[in-house]
């Protein structure tokens, strides 16, 4: 049962203490297994974590440097059925997260095509992360922690085991994540003007930010707050 | 056509004089050419003169270009131009529509409609050619990409399914299709969003892939660019397209409302000024219903209770809300925006506490300043307003009250004597004076919607019974209730007496208070009772249902019924329903209302969408009182099985798990009738065993005290002869040879009396026997060991736990092992004593 998210970046409205912040929609990730993570992670994924079939949008908050920086997660099937639509959602992702099981081998050496496909569909930048889940299941595990560490250094992914149960590392993931993404457009490698990349600014941005150019300005956003 | 001709001849040279080649020959000589021309400018010729004649022989070049033409995209795909003419040809032969100068004489009318579609079943069958018109949306040239897009909406006009799956499954298919929307060329964005409203038709999968290409953002975009609502019909086909995206589809609606997509529809209300007569032309019409109608989809009903709300709680804080409520208070709005702007707020209000108190506080700019909700209800029970808008008033009040106790109580709070003020027009005053209206629909509207004030809410429909009527000058007030009873049976018209009973049902269901005073009014059950076994064709059939709802009245005054009215208790009128009415025919008539096909209508949806007056009958709240309480009514009209239906058949009334229940429970007691009879059984067989046991103790206990007796006369023997020996010693050796003779005897006796003491061990089992069916006998056996000494060992056995093993004590200071508990060593003492002494 693999599965993978793919994240997009969304405009968040300011907050009221904060009116100085630019906000950062922040892309994409790609995951492969992601249900139990979002179970635990997004309310709003409780309901249909059984269901995804296909593809499912949730979106959640976090704060990077004081940041708010909403994520959108779009998570999709990892079955082979499915490929061939969760294809349509690289292109336009920031972030990925490929998840495998660690209680079966299968997931985990799905891998290499699920990195090939987004590899190749995806914008060469696209920040890509392996994340191990159900580590809280030690005893039934099939793949050894140092195996996931040696794929994700083979081919330059951050790795991480999560425990979608027990909550262990999850909301890690998606900040380290959102980190790499934010430390590169901060490094101008990501073109925020560029929705394809999967980065949106909100509103109130501010045109002093010496690293994001004052013409940067996304599409604006009604007030208020949802 | 001269230049047509003439163009003609300089692809297929100069015709034989007087043999003019038919239209179908000149297409095979021009497919030939496509097909095996060298030359490139030949292909090209060749392809223009077939796109020339693809409208008039369409069916010709269909059925033999078809494959050259497929070819030349395969394999000219680097000349935009003849791609240009392949594809403008693939578009007509597969249009949908019949062109006018077309030729199909030998075909009928009917199956020119399906040429397209055939032609485009031959298109598709080999899928890759849908991926080679995918790829020409990328070339730039218009061209190209112009013909590509509209041959794409043909094929998706004649096989929907087929062409969406073919797409989804084109590596970045769609995405080719959204970068469309980013041309400058508005003829081609405009034809992509249509093509693009085709394709999302029904497809969560592509509609899912749509929105996350940014779908939102380039229609928003794509509205502000045309001026919003002011915007050409571009501006229409962008929210046909967010429409398709978002119904049915709570993935892309959870997008948008995180996207923050709600708080930009909020600028599209913006309304023409004051007296600007040129403001509402039909498109701006048009545009603002579709606009409503994506505020619709957000919030209706049958989404998830967590999307609604959520969406909700944006429309308020981003002003949306507000922004429908000035459209509701505005002047010179045309009705058909107007009616569509109170459905869209009553659904934004619906079941959220916020909004409904926010627009409880909504006010109209009327002179004195009313609610805004007053001024919607008079327009409800004014017979002069448009049908639909009176509807529409209906549902927002609907959704107003709907899990709104407080909405409820201030409704009914204006009708109490209490609050009632005189100078200000209140919704309890409007709502009355629409149910004594001679007009029935303001009857059936009002009657329903006081029935809104009561819905789930027993306090408020005991408040209600408070309410008390001046009917005449000078009369003593009645109460509303009374009042209601006396309109139902006084009126005439099918439709206003649908309402009362509808108010009636929900007044009384739950309420037992409600059905004493009910029945406490004198002609109140007489007139159901009537009405009920009446004869069906009297009238039209909407008689019926009067009859029907009169039935599922009676109904509840039983169901809820406390007996406090004793001349109809509540077995006083089941026994009038069973004997009066007859049950088949009282549930036979309760059944023709679920029956009803405005019934199912109604309870399908909570907005009712009625055509045209005669279409309102029922309302949705009753029908889920009705669902809701017709299993209990059927229940409790039902005499109980009498004690002759033992096992009977009374599952019919019964839901499956009761049945089941009763099943279980019937199974149960028949494993324990069984069980009970099997243990009566033991129980007798153990009694006569154990009164055999205890004879044979009896026996046995005589035996022992015979032996006893016996045991006691030898010593007593026995010591006489010792005695003589001691006393008389002349008498030497005739004593000595007696005292021998004696203790032979007694050796004698010794065996004899080991004889019977073995007989006694063998009795023992018996007593194992009893003792195990828990039957506590207890007997003991005394031994007396060589009676011919001076000291006697007595022997005495514990019987109670261990018959088998003997224990012995001594004569002097016995001791007892625990063994022996049920004897006090002291009993044992004593007894040995005795027989030590005789």
């Amino acid at each position: 049962m693999n599965r993978q998210t793919i994240w997009h970046p969304i405009p968040e409205e300011s907050n009221l203490h904060n009116q100085q912040d630019e906000f950062l929609n922040i892309p994409h990730g790609e995951i492969i297994a992601l249900t139990c993570i979002c179970k635990q992670t997004c309310t709003l994924w409780l309901d249909m974590s059984f269901i995804v079939a296909g593809v499912e949008f949730g979106a959640r908050m976090i704060t990077i440097d004081g940041k708010q920086i909403k994520l959108q997660i779009w998570d999709t099937a990892g079955q082979e059925a499915f490929r061939s639509i969760t294809r349509s959602y690289y292109r336009g992702a920031a972030g990925a997260l490929l998840v495998y099981d660690i209680t079966r081998r299968e997931t985990f050496n799905h891998l290499t095509t699920w990195l090939e496909d987004a590899r190749q569909h995806s914008n060469s930048n696209m920040v890509i992360m392996l994340i191990g889940n159900k580590s809280d299941l030690e005893s039934r595990r099939e793949v050894k922690k140092e195996e996931g560490e040696a794929f994700a250094r083979e081919h330059g992914l951050i790795f991480m085991e999560t425990s979608a149960k027990t909550a262990a590392n999850v909301e890690e993931a998606f900040i380290n994540t959102a980190k790499e993404i934010y430390e590169k457009i901060q490094e101008g490698v990501f073109d925020i003007n560029n929705e394809a990349n999967g980065i949106k600014i909100g509103p109130q941005h501010s045109p002093t930010n010496p690293n994001l150019p004052s013409g940067s300005q996304g599409s604006m956003q009604g007030g208020g707050c949802c | 056509m001269e230049y047509f001709k003439s163009g003609l001849k300089s692809v297929l040279g100069t015709p034989q004089e007087g043999s003019q080649p038919t239209g179908a020959e000149t297409v095979e000589r021009l497919v030939d050419r496509v097909h095996s021309s060298t030359l490139l400018d030949d292909r090209r010729d060749a392809c223009r003169a077939l796109k020339a004649l693809s409208r008039k022989f369409r069916i010709e070049v269909g059925a033999q270009g078809m494959d050259a033409l497929c070819q030349v995209l395969e394999m000219d795909r680097r000349d935009c131009e003849i791609v240009g003419y392949a594809l403008d040809t693939l578009c007509n032969i597969t249009a949908p529509e019949s062109f006018e100068d077309e030729e199909h004489a030998s075909l009928s009318p009917a199956s020119v409609g399906s040429v397209g579609e055939q032609f485009t079943e031959i298109f598709i069958k080999q899928p890759d050619n849908v991926g080679l018109v995918l790829g020409f949306l990328e070339e730039y040239d218009f061209h190209v990409r112009w013909p590509a897009v509209k041959l794409l909406t043909s094929l998706l006009a004649n096989k929907p399914k087929d062409i969406q799956e073919i797409i989804l499954v084109s590596p970045m298919g769609v995405s080719k299709l959204m970068d469309l929307l980013g041309d400058s060329r508005e003829v081609i964005r405009n034809d992509a969003l249509l093509l693009l409203i085709q394709l999302t038709k029904g497809n969560a999968n592509i509609q899912k892939i749509v929105a996350f290409e940014n779908a939102f953002d380039r229609l928003f975009d794509v509205i502000s660019e045309e001026g919003y609502s002011d915007g050409g019909i571009v501006v229409e086909d962008c929210l046909l397209l967010m429409l398709n995206l978002l119904r049915n589809n709570t993935s892309n609606q959870n997008f948008f409302k995180e996207g923050s997509y709600i708080q930009r529809l909020a600028p599209m209300f913006n309304l023409p000024a004051e007296g600007d007569d040129t403001g509402w032309s039909a498109q701006k019409v048009g545009n603002i219903h579709c606009m409503l109608k994506v505020v619709r989809t957000l919030v209706t009903p049958g989404n998830p209770a967590q999307v609604t709300l959520s969406s909700q709680k944006t429309m308020k804080a981003c002003g949306l809300l507000e922004t429908l409520c000035n459209i509701l208070m505005a002047s010179g709005v045309p009705a058909d925006i107007l009616t569509e702007t109170i459905n869209t707020v009553a659904e934004v209000i619906r079941g959220n506490q916020g909004n409904q108190e926010y627009f409880a506080n909504v006010m109209a700019p009327s002179n004195p300043p009313r609610p805004a909700i007053v001024v919607l209800l008079m327009s409800m029970v004014n017979e002069k307003q448009p049908f639909v808008l009176r509807c529409s008033v209906l549902y927002c009040f609907q959704c107003f009250l709907f899990k709104n106790e407080i909405g409820q109580s201030q409704l009914v709070q204006t009708l109490l004597p209490s609050s009632a003020d005189v100078a200000n027009l209140t919704a309890g005053q409007l709502l009355c004076g629409g149910l004594f209206s001679g007009d029935p629909l303001s009857n059936w509207f009002s009657a329903v919607a006081l029935s809104y004030g009561l819905v789930e809410n027993p306090a408020q429909k005991e408040q209600l019974l408070r309410v008390l009527l001046a009917t005449h000058i000078g009369s003593l007030p009645v109460s509303l209730l009374h009042q209601c009873t006396m309109l139902l049976q006084q009126g005439n018209s099918v439709q206003s007496k649908l309402g009362l009973l509808m108010l009636l049902s929900m007044w009384l269901s739950h309420c037992p208070l409600a059905v004493k005073q009910f029945l406490s009014i004198p002609t109140s059950i007489p007139y159901l009772t009537t009405q009920v076994s009446a004869g069906s064709n009297e009238h039209d059939e909407n008689e019926e249902l009067v009859q029907g709802m009169c039935a599922f009245l009676m109904g509840i005054c039983v169901t809820f019924n406390d007996d406090t009215v004793t001349t109809f208790s509540k077995e006083k009128l089941r026994q009038l329903i069973e004997k009066r009415l007859g049950l088949e025919t009282f549930l036979d008539k309760m059944g023709e209302v679920s029956r009803h096909e405005l019934y199912s209508k109604a309870a399908k949806h909570p907005q009712l969408r009625p055509k045209q007056p005669s279409e309102l009958l029922f309302d949705h709240e009753f029908c889920r009182l009705f669902k809701a309480l017709e299993g209990m009514i059927i229940k409790a009209v039902t005499p109980k099985p009498q004690g002759d239906l033992v096992n009977g058949s009374s599952e019919l009334s019964m839901s499956a798990s009761e049945n089941s229940l009763l099943l279980q429970y019937k199974d149960l007691i028949r494993e324990q009738d069984h069980n009970l009879q099997e243990l009566t059984q033991t129980i007798n067989r153990l009694t006569m065993d154990k009164s055999t046991l205890e004879a044979q103790v009896e026996d046995m206990t005589s035996t022992i005290s015979q032996l006893r007796d016996e045991n006691m006369l030898l010593r007593a023997q026995a010591n006489t002869s010792l005695g003589q020996v001691t006393d008389g010693s002349s008498v030497g050796h005739e004593t000595f040879h007696m005292l021998e003779e004696a203790q032979a005897e007694a050796h004698r006796w010794k065996r004899e009396s080991e004889h019977k003491d073995m007989l006694i061990h063998k009795l023992v089992p018996y007593w194992a026997k009893i003792k195990q069916k828990n039957l506590c006998f207890s007997w003991m056996v005394l031994d007396l060991h060589q009676v011919g000494s001076q000291t006697a060992t007595v022997t005495g056995v514990g019987v109670m736990k261990i018959p088998h093993q003997l224990v012995k004590f001594p004569l002097r200071g016995c001791k007892c092992t625990n063994r022996t508990q049920n004897h006090s060593p002291c009993f044992l003492k004593k007894w040995i004593q005795t027989v030590t002494l005789n």
